[in-house]
């Protein structure tokens, strides 16, 4: 459903630059809220780089995720002086090497296999997390401070909350346009094409394992940056960054915000974190009532919210509701 | 020497309920290819109602029939009006759905008991332990080896010796025939959920009185359980007994032997597995 039209270029430029002037008119508050949507929007993309391009259901997107968030702390800690890109470039070298080494396991197995797997290996990596206290401070967590940044010709004290908001923008909003740049090139459409039908990409001179062994390694770096930011943000990181529920999380936002599209997982995120807000002041409940809106959206929309927003496009364009979707120039990515 | 003899049938305890556990989950995956993440917030549901009907009638012999007979119920609405639903999207949204529905189960049951752990106290024969070879050993931990030897002889007796074994079988294999045959195929995948979930529940109720009731008990048995079915094969019951024992062991002795990795000697095991043989020890080639 991904359409194949030039125009997403201005649709991101004019996102970015919402983004720009958000902090003038929200609070605080809001703008602590945005910056870790922008997060979780990059988190949850990588994981549907996964699901919705790939089709593999991953349980254990959070062992990358906190192996990120815990390799800043730990590298902010105990490395005196190094810069805060020192410390990031660390992150996501440990991530891209738990991605390649996990991956090797994983990979073997498909579908349901693969998943349960996943499940199992993050198990181990929340049990390491737990035990190995020395150096992830075990259930108290670690602490940091946020450096500043120097960027050779000026300084960002990122203190304050606005200044390290921008600094997310761009890093994190490149990130996610470059996941978007690369399901456009030749690899991304491997994968889609892969997963639709992996005999005949083999047939075709492709090697199909190695492909998959990359994207998984890829989005495994992502999530360990989603990660590395969601430290720095919060200045503290516990074991419940290499959870179960933090995979929930990303699974949830994938599929609520439609895993057909690139997009979705990020209105998703954006709807997860803001509902989970609301929801949390609201009432203690809120876990129960985010299981019930998402067992809802599995059996009535399957394609999530995105779906929704196709079928509303398709009423305007006069065109009916499911066939808007699927002209020759796009193209099916739901799993 | 008794110090190893009594880990060693700790080991076996814990193998039987693990057993329990995971027979029911890799039977649902086997017979209907899905991974059914709900199976162990199934099994806490029935330590807790086991809970509840120990506290009002105080019979655990009854919370050990009544218990899974509830869950049995529950599984076979879930199958019919929840499962059935989303099957023509894929197995992966029969498995979202599965892993919606634990989410929603572990929150009803933090809500209505509470989020803390409830102890449940056996009286009479079961509370008692008995002298063997010298060690007195509680009946309890004996009881659930027992009890997972018996589940395991009736499942292997009723699937490979009766008519009933051999519909279930077929169904799996070309459902399209067994149906023309004139069998019900969907009521029977209904039965196989609603009788792996009963069996869930089942374990439930002997694990209360081993482990506390608490609702972090669904997400440590699952890995484990998970681990079960990865070693021992996908589907196979056999490799389920197999794996069940191995772990069970390995558990108890590692927290004997080494006390800060016994939690990492589990998946230690699952990746050694993994290299020597992916499919698992009794898993058929993909």
């Amino acid at each position: 459903m991904i359409s194949r039209k030039k125009g997403t270029y201005p649709y991101i430029a004019v996102l970015f630059l919402l983004g720009l002037l958000a902090p003038l008119v929200l609070r605080e508050y809001h703008v602590y809220m945005l910056t870790e949507i922008i997060i979780f929007a990059l988190y949850a993309v990588s994981y549907n780089l996964l699901l919705g391009y790939a089709g593999l259901l991953s349980f254990g997107h959070a062992m990358f995720f906190g192996t990120g968030a815990f390799t800043v702390a730990v590298s902010l800690i105990h490395i005196p002086a190094l810069p805060v890109w020192g410390a990031i470039l660390i992150a996501i070298l440990a991530t891209t090497l738990v991605g390649f080494v996990t991956g090797g396991f994983l990979l073997r197995h498909k579908g349901a296999y693969f998943a349960l797997l996943t499940l199992a290996f993050n198990a181990l990596f929340y049990a390491v997390a737990t035990k190995w206290s020395s150096v992830t401070g075990g259930d108290d967590g670690l602490s940091v401070t946020r450096p500043d940044i120097h960027l050779g010709f000026t300084t960002i004290n990122t203190a304050g909350i606005v200044n390290f908001y921008y600094v997310t923008l761009v890093v994190i909003g490149a990130a996610i346009v470059f996941c978007w740049y690369l399901t456009r090139t030749a690899m991304g459409q491997t994968v889609l094409l892969m997963r639709e039908n992996e005999e005949r990409m083999k047939f075709l001179g492709y090697d199909t394992n190695i492909s998959r062994l990359i994207l998984f390694t890829f989005t495994g770096a992502v999530a360990g940056l989603a990660g590395a930011f969601y430290t720095l943000q919060f200045q503290f990181v516990s074991i419940s960054a290499i959870s179960v529920e933090m995979t929930t999380a990303a699974l949830l936002m994938a599929f609520v915000g439609g895993t057909g599209t690139f997009w979705g997982p990020i209105l998703g995120a954006f709807v997860y974190i803001i509902l989970q807000s609301y929801l949390s002041d609201l009432t203690d409940r809120w876990p129960l009532f985010m299981g019930l809106i998402f067992v809802f959206m599995v059996l009535v929309i399957p394609g999530g919210l995105s779906q929704i927003i196709q079928r509303i496009q398709g009423l305007f364009s006069g065109k009916g509701s499911s066939e808007s979707s699927s002209g020759p120039e796009t193209e099916e990515v739901s799993p | 020497m008794n110090e190893i003899f009594v880990f060693f049938l700790h080991g076996l305890a814990y193998a039987g309920l693990l057993f329990l556990v995971s027979a029911g989950l890799t039977m649902i995956f086997g017979m209907m290819n899905v991974l059914n993440f709900a199976h162990a917030a199934m099994y806490m549901l029935g330590a807790y109602f086991s809970y509840t009907v120990l506290r009002v009638t105080g019979h655990f012999w009854l919370s050990l029939v009544l218990c899974p007979v509830i869950l049995f119920i529950i599984g076979a609405l879930v199958e019919r009006f929840l499962m059935r639903r989303v099957h023509i999207h894929g197995h992966l949204h029969e498995l979202l759905l599965t892993f919606g529905l634990a989410y929603i189960i572990t929150e009803i049951v933090k809500w209505v008991w509470g989020n803390y752990p409830l102890a449940v106290n056996l009286e009479g024969f079961l509370a008692q332990s008995i002298n063997i070879f010298g060690i007195l050993y509680p009946v309890y931990r004996i009881f659930i080896f027992f009890c997972a030897v018996l589940v395991g002889l009736s499942m292997a007796l009723i699937l490979y010796k009766t008519r009933l074994g051999v519909t279930l079988r077929a169904s799996v294999n070309d459902g399209e025939m067994v149906e023309a045959l004139g069998i019900n195929v969907p009521l029977v995948l209904t039965g196989v959920f609603a009788f792996g979930t009963a069996l869930s529940g089942f374990a439930g109720v002997i694990a209360g009185p081993l482990l506390s009731t608490y609702p972090g008990m669904a997400q440590e048995i699952l890995v484990d359980a998970f681990v079960v079915i990865v070693v021992g094969g996908f589907g196979s019951l056999g490799g389920a007994v197999v794996a069940s024992l191995l772990i069970g062991e390995l558990q108890s002795f590692g927290v004997l032997l080494f006390p800060k990795l016994s939690l990492a000697l589990v998946y230690l095991l699952m990746a050694i597995v993994l290299i020597v043989k992916p499919s698992g020890l009794f898993g058929e080639k993909q």
